[in-house]
Order: structure tokens, then C-alpha cells, then sequence
């Protein structure tokens, strides 16, 4: 030999290396499965998501009760499509804004033909287009990271049917958007073809699901072994770097954005991207999770009472997959998801700040590694260590052994899946907050002028029966946090006129001087609902006289 | 208003133009079947193409001699080496005629045009040519001995009636300028010729290029009044429906060297720009039969401008997004093209490893830095040669600025010829 070079890369593709490089060679000899031309896929898929809208669908506005969270995004969306900027009251770098500005593309269009629908009950259905495109990408994904077909379907009834899944997808929270928006860049990080602009794609969707919710930022490194273990050796430093600087490029719009605004560092009279961090870091947080006394276990338990399969069941898997890293085909085909599911967990481990909505960003991920999982046992029963010539009595055997594990499964399962389900379909915990709204709209005389507190999930209703808003009908909290909210109360609770008394602004009364204090000088002139989760309608005394 | 809506209107344009310039010139990388299709097929061992070499010399009698022997040294059994001469170069035509006279394949022709320049030699010796196929070389050029049986086994597989090697800049160390001058090349022939061939309509390069005979006089040989003879015979022949075929190895390309210094380097671009401009105005790219060739051709051809102008407006672009009162989300706008120019710096940085790796050629950090800080001067010099390719044009100059060669990649890959 006598090139001192070194020769060609020396990997083979997979795809034969065409005999000629013709200009219409780009065509890949060996085409890879199309999902979306396989008849089985589609149909598979098309009717494991009729069941999952429907179940989601059905009762969506009124179970599970209105939250607080809900209320803020949505009307945020509202402001942004009121053209009032990218909130209604002044914006703070609390969450990065493309979360609520997707929430107002998707319900502009109903919003537009019936102003009245813009509130949160009714919106949720906008909600089932997100679970919709999720549970498709769960699907997607799972045969990409080359699961069977069953376990692909059941990855996506795990994800979308999970009473745990039901409750949380309805609710129009920023992380449903964020998970969907992983979801797709975990599908072309595995993209079949290992094309270098779906690779970048990749990096665009992760770092769109960044800034639809923050937290997602976690999740990256999953994303990125995805990637790693999809690409070829011999485009894969292109593939790579193309993503992290799609992402890197993407995600800097955030500080822009607030550079632009000139709020990126804090200083007197504005708020800062640099502020709102520190809040987010510092937020006081919940315990640990397996500390029976910390409110961290309390989240963790209202998500054990709704499904203990996906999360629990989720966990053993991701588990099992590690420990089977080096032998299971499967264990190294779902690396990516298993993964997420370790960092999530690892997380959660932290003695930080653990928010209710937490579990929603690992649901795809329990969900397939639970899949794998079962995909891994199915294959350990049934093919492990089988010869050809094995004696029927023992093939037999591992029919009889996976039809034992199957039924005890179903077992479990079934009935605590059908109770779940069925109160998500029947339940209705909504009727106090309709009848509030309602009450407040006919029995108050002049809407427009008056000052109410409200929590955030009734601020909408509130603004379509009348009343003004922002100052008129106002965020409770906003009433002690906000100075341009204040400084229009100088006399404190004398120049308010009602406060809706929801769970959530008694419980939060205790730590708003303002809200206390409006709590403490008013009667209730209606109450709707019993107990805890009852809504009084409290009338600031001696208030309407001197106004 | 009327402020931000050009401004919007401006980012929009540059950032697509920005973003099909980078989809093209990462062709090669879209998906390993893609990177492996671009690479000479191995030959069958069979030989039937004759090959005539053509190699116009002047002025380089300190290379041609390495040249011509590293040509004979060719594992193909059936070809001829006509090396052109000028009749008032007597030093190069002295350096021919002994290599002449020592191996009975090469020939020498003499060009007698009062004015000289490549095409007109080229025209000269084509009625010379006795093999099927006319390839061309310069006289600085180091050619792969197994190229010609690579370059044999192609035309046959294929059918094809053009098939372009790849060229190589390789003395990437000597100057920051070289360094991203290889790196286009590298980019160039690498990938985005590719997708040329393709798309059925390309600009051909200076060398190290093969034309069937019988093809090649039909055309008419070269136009010897077009400042990028090259590119314009490409561009006639793709325009006339020939099959061009591109194949690169990182074993097989010519390698080559830079300008010696950033003048011939400006007068070198200045050429090339010129010439494109030329093969812009003779309208043969108009008979393509698809309108996105049509597009396509009008597009590449006027790049050195786009480019100049772009290596203007961004930098302009995104300081008036900063400073200028002008609203958020048309701030955001101006961003555009700023993202993709910062896309494109990052593959190149990925590039240069690249390059590094096939050409087994150490890249140290200072090469990455050099690479980063020299882009925008390198724009600025682009653009330069740029802005004086139109004023020479409009001034009727469409002389000839040689670039001359000091062999400053010899020794760096005479390494080769040392038997392991």
C-alpha cells in the first residue's frame, strides 16, 4: 500500500451502496416500511384514537374541576388574541409565552364565531386536538423504535385511556402542549430515513416543546440519545450538531425576546426574564415525595388515586429495561423513553418544588417503556430459548403462561380503569363554578362597573358577562402582587365590591393581605356547591354607598 | 410602518435565499444513502474509454514536469496526455517536449492565439484528441493514479456523457483565506454538485472534468470569449439534455492549492464572478425544460451578488433591530437571516472536521477559530470580488488575471509517493 491516507469511511449503509452514482441514486434502494401506507397501522391506530377522543371527549367540560392554571393560560390566550399583548395583566417571564400563544391559535377559530365559548369549560374540547396528535405520535413513535404492532396500540391506549391520562389531558395546561411537541421531536429523532433536515426538525420541535413549558428542558439528553442511536456513523456529526443548534437557536428567542423588550436584567420599575428565573428556582419546595407528611406526597398520591398502573407499572418497566440494557433488543430500542422516565423520576426525587401537573410530561413515556416492558415479557415467554423442533407440550406452555399473565393483567386493570373512566365521563364537579358565573351575571346590576375577585378559572366567564377586564374583574392575587393593580385601590378593600371565594382564593387568601382582609369584611350572598369545594359570593360590606 | 414592513419584507427574502443556499450545500449529508451515492462506484476492472488528457500549461514549468509524470503513473492502460503550450512560452514548451520525448503517450500542441487564455488553447488541441473521452486537468493538479479507471467504470455503468470528478483545495494551514477556501471546495464538490447533476443543470469545474468526444465537438468545444469557460460548457450541455454524473472520493480528487495570496485569490473570484455573470447573460440556461432548472440556473448563477449583498444587509439587518425603535415582533423578523448565516457557521465548523477526517489532516483549535473569525472578512472579500466582477464587466475588461502557482501542496502531498 502506498496512500498514506486513510481510506473511505469504512462503514457499509445498510441501504446497498448503489452500483453507480447516477443523479437519480438518492432514491434508497431498500425503502423503508411506510406507516402511513401499512393498511394494519392505520387502521389499528385510527380506531384506538376514535376510543380515546371519545372517552376524552365525553363530559370534558365538566370533569375534572376548573383549576387555577387553567384559567390563566386561557386567558392570557384571550389577551393575546384581543391583541393586548402576551398577557392582561402585565407580563413577567413567569412561563416562556408560546405555550398560551398556541392555546390562542387553536381556539381563535371558535372563539372568533362564538366570543361566549372563550372560556375554560367550553375550550377544553380544543384539547382533544393536542391528546389527539400526542396519542398518534405515541403510536408513530413506538414503531419507529421498532415495537410490534400490539405493543405500539398498547403504548397509545396506555397513554391516551389511563384515568390518570383522562383527567390530565383534558385540562388546558401548558405541559399537554409541551408533551405533544416532544413527542414529534422524539419521531424525527428517530425518523426511518436518518435525514439530516429531520434531525434538525427534531431540534426545532424539542426546543419549541422547551418553550411551550420550561420543564421540558430535562427531557433533552432522551432526546438526544434518540437521535444518536437513529443516526448513521457517517452523517450523524451533521445530524447531531444540526439539532442542538436548531435548538440552541430557537431557545435563545426566549432572552431575546425579553432583550428586545429591554427586561432581560432586573431594574427599577419593570419587570425582568432574570426575575422571573429567580422565582422559578426559588420557589419554595414541596418535601419529598415519599415523605408521608410533604406535599409532595400528597401530589404523588392524587396521582396514585386516579391510575397506579401507568405510573407504577411504568416505573418497573423503565426498570426492567435498564437492568436488561445489555441482553433485550427492546431495552436498547427504548433507551430514549426509559431514559426520560429515569431523569423524571430522578427528579421528582429532589426535595424541590413538585407541581400537580408534573406526572403529565413522563405519560408518554411510562407509557411506551410500560409497552416495551410488556413487548420484552410477551418475547421472553413466548420465543426465548425456543428451538424449532420444541415439544408442543411446552409451546403450549408459553401460550398457556402468557394467556395466565394477559388475563391477570386484565384483571387488574379493567374494573379500576372502567370506575376511573366512567366518573370522568359522568361526574360533573363544574356546577358550582357555572352557577357562580351565572349568578354573578344576572344578579349583579351593573357589571361594568363593579370590582370582583375572582380566581382565574372563572375570569373569563366573569369578562363575557360584562365586567371590565383586568381592573374590573380582577386575579385575586393581583389585587396584593400586581403594583399597577393595587395603585388603583388605594382604600384596599373598601374599593372592591364582591370576591368569589373559591377553594382556591380561601386557601391562598391566608399569605394576600388584600384578599384577606376583602375576605374578612364580606358576607356571603350566595353559595353554590357544599364543603370544601363549595363558591360563595361574598359582598364587601358597606361597599356600593360611596360608589 | 412602512419602515417595518420593508424590513420584514427584506429578512424574509434573505432568510429563504440564506436557507436554499444551506439546504443545497448540505446535499450530500441529508441521508447516509444520499453521502454513499456520491462516491465513485468501485471499477469492474474492464476497460473500454479511451481517454485524451488535456493540460494547458503556461508559465509553469516548475510544476508541469511533477505533473505529467503523476499522470503517467495512471493505472489505466488507454490514454494520451496533450500538454498545451503557448508559442511565446519557450521555458514551459522546453519542460513538454522532454517529457515528450521520454514516453511515447504524451503529446504537445502549441497554441498560437496572439491573445491566450484556456478555452482558446483547449480549442486548439480538441481536434488533437483521439480518445473517446477529452479529459481536462491543469498543470498544478495531483491526479489519483486510479482515477481513470474510476472516471472509465462510471461512463460505462452510467451511460453518462459528462463525468466531474471532485477537486480539492488541500493546503487549508497556510493562510485564514485558504482555510475557507478549501472549505468551499470542499463543500462544492462535496456535496452540492450533486445535487446540480441532479436536478439536471450544472456548472462544470475547471478541472479534472470528462467529456465524450463526439459530445464535446457538437458543443462546439469551449466558448474562448467566456471568463468561466467551465461553468459555461456545463451549463450548454446540461441546458442541451446531456447526462452529467458527479462522483467524489476522498482518495480520488485532484488536489489543488490555493491562490498564493489574497490579491490573486480577489482576481481569481473576480474572474469566476465575472464569468458567471457571462454565462448569465448568453441565456442558454432559458432552454432548460423545467422551470425550477430555469430557477435553479438563475439563481446559482447570480450567487456572487446575492452574496455580496446579503454580506451587507444581515449585519445591517439585525443592527436595526436592535437599535431602531421598531416593533417586537418585527424585531424578531430581522433575526432570520442572522439564524440561518449561524447555521451555516456551524456545519462548516462541522465541515472542517469532516474535511480533517476523510483527508486525514490534523485540524487544531486555532483552525476552527480562524475559520469562525474569518468568515465575515472572508464575506467582505467576497463581496469585494464581487462588486468588481460587475464594474470590470461594465467596463467591457473581460481580460485574463492568471493566477500563478508556487506548489505549496506539493510537498505537503508528495508524502503520498513514499511507498509504505
Amino acid at each position: 500500500m502506498t496512500s498514506t491516507l486513510p481510506a473511505v469511511t469504512g462503514a457499509k449503509v445498510p441501504a446497498q451502496r448503489t452500483a453507480v452514482p447516477s443523479p437519480g441514486s438518492t432514491r434508497r434502494t431498500t425503502s423503508p416500511e411506510r406507516l402511513r401506507g401499512s393498511r394494519p397501522d392505520l387502521v389499528l391506530c385510527a380506531v384506538l384514537l376514535v376510543a380515546i377522543l371519545v372517552v376524552q371527549g365525553w363530559n370534558i367540560a365538566d370533569y375534572p374541576t376548573l383549576s387555577d392554571d387553567e384559567g390563566t393560560y386561557l386567558a392570557q390566550a384571550w389577551a393575546v388574541q384581543e391583541g393586548r399583548g402576551l398577557a392582561h395583566y402585565t407580563y413577567w417571564y413567569d412561563h416562556p409565552p408560546l405555550g398560551w400563544i398556541q392555546i390562542a391559535v387553536l381556539t381563535w377559530i371558535p372563539a372568533h364565531f362564538a366570543p361566549g365559548s372563550m372560556t375554560v369549560g367550553s375550550m377544553r374540547a380544543t384539547m382533544l386536538v393536542i391528546s389527539a396528535v400526542s396519542a398518534v405520535l405515541v403510536y408513530v413513535l413506538a414503531r419507529r423504535l421498532s415495537l410490534p404492532r400490539w405493543a405500539a396500540g398498547l403504548g397509545m391506549v396506555l397513554f391516551g385511556l389511563s384515568p390518570l391520562s383522562v383527567v390530565l389531558q383534558r385540562e388546558i395546561f401548558l405541559d399537554n402542549l409541551a408533551v405533544m411537541w416532544t413527542l414529534l421531536a422524539f419521531c424525527l429523532a428517530a425518523s426511518p430515513s436518518r435525514h439530516l433536515w429531520h434531525h434538525f426538525g427534531a431540534g426545532i420541535a424539542a426546543a419549541t416543546a422547551v418553550l411551550t413549558k420550561e420543564t421540558m428542558l430535562i427531557v433533552l439528553p432522551a432526546v438526544m440519545v434518540t437521535m444518536w442511536r437513529h443516526s448513521h456513523r457517517d452523517t450523524r456529526k451533521f445530524a447531531l450538531t444540526g439539532a442542538i443548534t436548531a435548538c440552541a437557536l430557537i431557545g435563545v428567542s426566549y432572552p431575546l425576546l425579553a432583550l428586545l423588550k429591554g427586561e432581560l436584567f432586573p431594574g427599577p420599575g419593570h419587570v425582568s426574564l432574570w426575575d422571573g428565573i429567580e422565582y422559578q428556582m426559588t420557589r419554595p419546595g414541596s418535601g419529598f415525595v415519599l415523605d408521608p407528611g410533604s406535599g409532595s406526597y400528597a401530589v404523588l398520591q392524587s396521582w396514585l388515586y386516579y391510575d397506579r398502573v401507568l405510573p407504577v407499572g411504568g416505573l418497573a418497566a423503565a426498570l426492567l429495561l435498564l437492568v436488561t440494557w445489555r441482553w433485550s433488543v427492546t431495552a436498547r430500542a427504548l433507551a430514549g423513553p426509559a431514559l426520560a422516565v429515569a431523569i423524571l423520576a430522578a427528579m421528582a426525587l429532589r426535595p424541590g418544588y413538585l407541581p400537580a401537573m408534573y406526572v403529565i410530561q413522563a405519560l408518554p413515556f411510562l407509557a411506551l417503556v410500560l409497552a416495551g416492558g410488556t413487548g420484552s415479557v410477551a418475547h421472553a415467554v413466548l420465543r426465548r430459548g425456543r428451538r424449532t423442533d420444541e415439544r408442543t407440550y411446552l409451546t403450549w406452555g408459553r401460550y398457556a403462561v402468557a394467556a395466565a399473565l394477559v388475563g391477570a393483567s386484565a384483571a387488574y386493570v379493567v374494573p379500576r380503569w372502567y370506575d376511573g373512566n366512567r366518573t370522568a365521563v359522568t361526574a360533573d364537579a363544574n356546577a358550582p363554578y357555572r352557577a357562580a358565573a351565572e349568578w354573578l351575571g344576572s344578579e349583579v346590576d351593573n357589571p361594568g362597573k363593579a370590582r370582583v375577585l375572582v380566581d382565574d378559572a372563572l375570569w373569563l366567564d366573569l369578562v363575557h358577562e360584562g365586567y371590565k377586564p383586568g381592573l374590573g374583574v380582577i386575579w385575586f392575587y393581583k389585587a396584593d402582587l400586581d403594583p399597577a393593580v393595587t395603585k388603583t385601590m388605594p382604600r384596599g378593600w373598601r374599593d372592591l365590591d364582591y370576591v368569589v371565594a373559591s377553594p382556591t382564593v380561601r386557601r391562598d387568601a391566608v399569605d394576600l393581605p388584600n384578599v384577606k382582609a376583602a375576605m374578612e369584611h364580606s358576607t356571603p350572598v350566595a353559595t353554590f356547591g357544599t364543603g370544601e369545594d363549595r363558591i360563595e359570593i361574598r359582598q364587601i360590606q358597606a361597599a356600593g354607598g360611596d360608589r | 410602518m412602512l419602515t417595518s414592513v420593508f424590513i420584514a419584507v427584506v429578512s424574509f427574502a434573505l432568510f429563504w435565499m440564506a436557507a436554499f443556499t444551506l439546504w443545497w450545500q448540505m446535499h450530500a449529508w441529508r441521508t447516509p444513502e444520499v453521502l454513499a451515492s456520491t462516491r465513485f462506484s468501485r471499477p469492474d476492472g474492464d476497460e473500454h474509454v479511451s481517454f485524451s488528457l488535456l493540460l494547458p500549461a503556461r508559465h509553469e514549468q516548475a510544476v508541469l514536469d511533477h505533473t505529467v509524470q503523476r499522470l503517467l503513473e495512471s493505472t489505466h492502460t488507454d490514454f494520451e496526455i496533450i500538454v498545451i503550450v503557448g508559442h511565446d512560452d519557450p521555458e514551459t514548451t522546453e519542460v513538454a517536449r522532454k517529457a515528450a520525448d521520454r514516453d511515447p503517450r504524451v503529446r504537445v500542441v502549441v497554441d498560437t492565439h496572439e491573445k491566450k487564455n484556456k478555452p482558446k488553447a483547449m480549442n486548439t488541441a480538441l481536434p488533437h484528441c483521439r480518445g473517446d473521452v477529452v479529459g481536462v486537468f491543469d498543470a498544478e493538479d495531483q491526479v489519483h493514479p486510479e482515477l481513470l479507471a474510476h472516471v472509465d467504470h462510471a461512463f460505462r455503468s452510467t451511460g453518462a456523457d459528462v463525468v466531474q470528478g471532485g477537486v480539492q483545495l488541500i493546503n487549508f494551514h497556510s493562510s485564514w483565506y485558504s482555510l475557507r477556501n478549501c472549505l468551499e471546495y470542499f463543500f462544492w464538490f462535496r456535496s452540492r454538485l450533486h445535487l446540480h447533476a441532479q436536478k439536471g443543470f450544472i456548472p462544470l469545474g475547471g478541472n479534472t472534468v470528462f467529456v465524450r468526444t463526439g459530445v464535446l465537438r457538437d458543443a462546439g468545444g469551449w466558448d474562448p470569449h467566456c471568463l468561466a469557460e467551465d461553468c459555461d460548457l456545463g451549463v450548454r450541455l446540461s441546458s442541451a439534455g446531456r447526462k452529467v454524473v458527479v462522483a467524489y472520493d476522498s482518495e480520488m480528487v485532484t488536489r489543488e492549492e490555493t491562490p498564493s495570496s489574497l490579491m490573486s485569490l480577489m482576481k481569481q473570484r473576480t474572474r469566476w464572478n465575472q464569468g458567471f455573470l457571462q454565462v448569465y447573460r448568453k441565456r442558454d440556461w432559458k432552454q432548460l425544460p423545467g422551470f425550477g432548472q430555469r430557477l435553479l440556473a438563475r439563481y446559482t448563477l447570480m450567487t456572487p451578488y446575492l452574496q455580496a449583498v446579503s454580506g451587507v444587509v444581515i449585519p445591517l439587518n439585525v443592527a436595526i433591530a436592535l437599535f431602531l425603535d421598531v416593533p417586537v415582533g418585527i424585531a424578531f423578523v430581522t433575526f432570520l437571516p442572522a439564524v440561518t448565516a449561524l447555521v451555516t457557521f456551524v456545519f462548516e465548523i462541522v465541515g472542517l472536521h469532516d474535511f480533517g477526517k476523510q483527508y486525514g489532516l490534523r485540524v487544531g483549535f486555532g483552525h476552527y477559530l480562524k475559520l469562525i473569525v474569518g468568515g465575515p472578512f472572508y464575506q467582505v472579500l467576497l463581496a469585494g470580488a464581487a462588486v468588481r466582477a460587475v464594474w470590470r464587466e461594465q467596463r467591457g475588461r473581460t481580460d485574463w488575471e492568471l493566477t500563478s502557482h508556487v506548489g505549496a501542496h506539493l510537498a505537503h502531498v508528495n508524502r503520498e509517493d513514499v511507498p509504505a
